[in-house]
């Protein structure tokens, strides 16, 4: 290639990549815009970039419409409480199922693969059945509770627990260790990159989820992020409720994006981790 | 768990074995039971129950024993009787086709794009995968005001352009394309990031090679490139396909849980209507077991055309 072809594709592969990002950035853009301008404004043709004055009082509004802080609340409790239950159940049954002889192990681990293979909503209506029996509906514990053990973590755990030395853990065994001792003190360490990439996982998936906590909430006490947002979709969209929308799903948003932005190199290692393991 | 060390006990005793591994086995019971115990509750019990239920006549308010046996008269109905099933399951199968190809193509294209010499890649990495770590359903109120015939940026901007604006959501022809179009746009840098990494699993000697033997960069690509990541490829495949299929969230809030006219009701959106709205628990189960099998044999598919190709 010539120095002015090899210019000119450098330049084509910037073109492109500013042109997606502007496509994916703009939506955002939008959001933030759109939450500070009057319903005026939202109104005008042709298109008004920018409130003349940005209407902070939208966002007033939107604290008397939803219960920001109790849904702040309620999504940081249940996805932590689900993290942490993820966390310990994957870590203790992988260590089991990758570092231990007992009989009938593998069919056990057989019957978590084919866990795996069965997608939430194939469970809802009778795990919603087992919930409402434990007069579960309308609670924490019915939030958290069905979700605390999944097969894709055990999977995982004991993929990446299968490479640890077993001189390493008989050593320890010799020197008079308990069992759960070695588990706690030297396997969750040195696990540390698999248990993080799980986490992230887990919190983004259950921070954002929708259909369990839509099928379990019936008071606004428990709303999480997601299902107070919902909440404001039911208005007919008329401008004065658009920029309240707007402000909503930027109260929601803004937060996760500066976590994202602060731990980026975690969350891509962490997927780029689970895609190469499946 | 006094039983179970029994029970491992003797069976090791039985197999003469070191005095030590006693102890192991219930050990490994120990770490296992827990979660095992949790996944027969949570998750393989209530699998055979929807397949039990699936047979059934049942509103969830009568007991469990006197639920009438319906045998496969809920398949039947759904099947043969029951316009919408059908339609939402025709929308799901084209949402997903469409989701899957366009969301491939679209993140290999820059994966390739970013696995070349680029000025702040990180940058650009975390700008196009941001839209997947956001709620989707904030992300759907969003679009929807973005999409908004009268008062939307949309159609403000094709007015400035001096086009006609379009209808997005509010119309029949529109509403798929438009929700297959915020599905890309959410889970594009999710599967380029897949992408990269497979990307970068591949050796860069074998190009300087083939560089040197005269091939071209689409013969390097098509060659090359595309066979070392088909098991990337494949993975891709199987999770956008699986995820496609069981769309909820985006038709729920973008489209007014499946509007207009149920042009974008999707099959899970169509089983929760039924099940929670209607409760109609035997026919929404039905639809799982349905939607189930599909995706398990589509699942099956894939892994095998991986094995055949390899």
């Amino acid at each position: 290639m010539s120095h002015r072809q090899r210019s000119l594709a450098s330049a084509l592969k910037y073109a492109v990549l500013i042109v997606g990002a502007v496509l994916m950035l703009l939506p955002f853009e939008w959001m933030v815009v759109a939450s500070l301008m009057a319903p005026n404004e939202i109104m005008a043709r042709p298109l008004v970039w920018l409130p003349a004055i940005p209407q902070l009082q939208n966002y007033a509004r939107l604290a008397q419409a939803i219960p920001l802080g109790r849904m702040y609340l309620n999504s940081l409790i249940v996805t932590t409480a689900i993290t942490l239950g993820i966390l310990l159940s994957s870590s203790l049954a992988g260590y089991g199922f990758a570092k231990f002889q007992f009989p009938g192990r593998d069919v056990l681990f057989l019957l978590v693969l084919a866990t795996l293979m069965i997608p939430f909503f194939v469970f809802l209506i009778p795990v919603f059945y087992v919930v409402s029996q434990l007069d579960w509906v309308d609670t924490y514990q019915g939030l958290i509770v069905p979700h605390i053990v999944t097969a894709f973590g055990i999977f995982l755990m004991r993929q990446y627990m299968l490479s640890l030395p077993d001189e390493l853990l008989d050593a320890a065994r010799i020197d008079g260790a308990s069992e759960f001792a070695i588990y706690w003190r030297i396997v969750l360490p040195l696990v540390g990159p698999a248990l993080g990439a799980l986490a992230i996982l887990a919190f983004v998936y259950h921070w954002n989820a929708f259909l369990w906590p839509l099928v379990i909430i019936r008071s606004g006490d428990l709303a999480t992020i997601p299902i107070g947002l919902n909440s404001l979709r039911v208005y007919a969209s008329q401008p004065e409720v658009i920029n309240l929308q707007m402000a909503g799903a930027t109260v929601a948003i803004i937060p996760v994006l500066v976590v994202f932005a602060v731990f980026q190199r975690w969350f891509v290692q962490g997927i780029a981790l689970t895609g190469l393991k499946g | 768990m006094e039983s179970v060390v029994g029970a491992a006990g003797s069976i090791e005793r039985a197999g003469a074995r070191r005095r030590r591994l006693p102890r192991r086995a219930a050990a490994g019971y120990a770490f296992v039971a827990p979660a095992l115990v949790f996944l027969v509750l949570f998750a393989l019990g209530p699998f055979v129950f929807t397949v039990y239920v699936s047979l059934h006549d049942w509103n969830m308010l009568t007991p469990v024993e006197t639920m009438p046996w319906r045998g496969l008269e809920n398949y039947r109905y759904l099947l043969l009787e029951d316009p919408l099933f059908r339609e939402t399951f025709r929308n799901t199968v084209a949402f997903a086709i469409a989701n899957v190809l366009i969301t491939s193509v679209l993140s290999l294209g820059l994966a390739l794009l970013l696995n070349t010499q680029v000025r702040a890649r990180s940058l650009w990495r975390a700008i196009f995968f941001l839209p997947y770590i956001t709620s989707t359903i904030a992300v759907s109120i969003v679009w929807n005001n973005l999409y908004h015939p009268s008062y939307g940026l949309f159609n403000g901007v094709l007015g400035l352009l001096g086009l006609p604006g379009q209808r997005f959501t509010s119309s029949v022809e529109q509403a798929m394309p438009s929700m297959v179009a915020v599905a890309v746009w959410l889970g594009v840098g999710y599967y380029m990031i897949l992408f990269l990494a497979g990307l970068q699993a591949i050796p860069l000697d074998i190009y300087e090679a083939a560089t040197v033997d005269g091939a071209n960069s689409w013969q390097r690509f098509r060659w090359m490139t595309l066979p070392l990541l088909r098991p990337t490829l494949l993975f891709v495949a199987v999770v956008s396909t699986l995820a496609s299929l069981q769309i909820f969230d985006l038709p729920f809030v973008l489209t007014l849980q499946g509007g207009p006219v149920n042009a974008t009701n999707t099959v899970v959106l169509y089983m929760y209507q039924t099940a929670f709205n209607f409760t109609r628990m035997g026919r929404a189960t039905a639809m799982a077991v349905m939607l189930f099998l599909v995706i398990f044999l589509i699942t099956l598919l894939q892994l095998r055309l991986l094995r055949e190709r390899e």
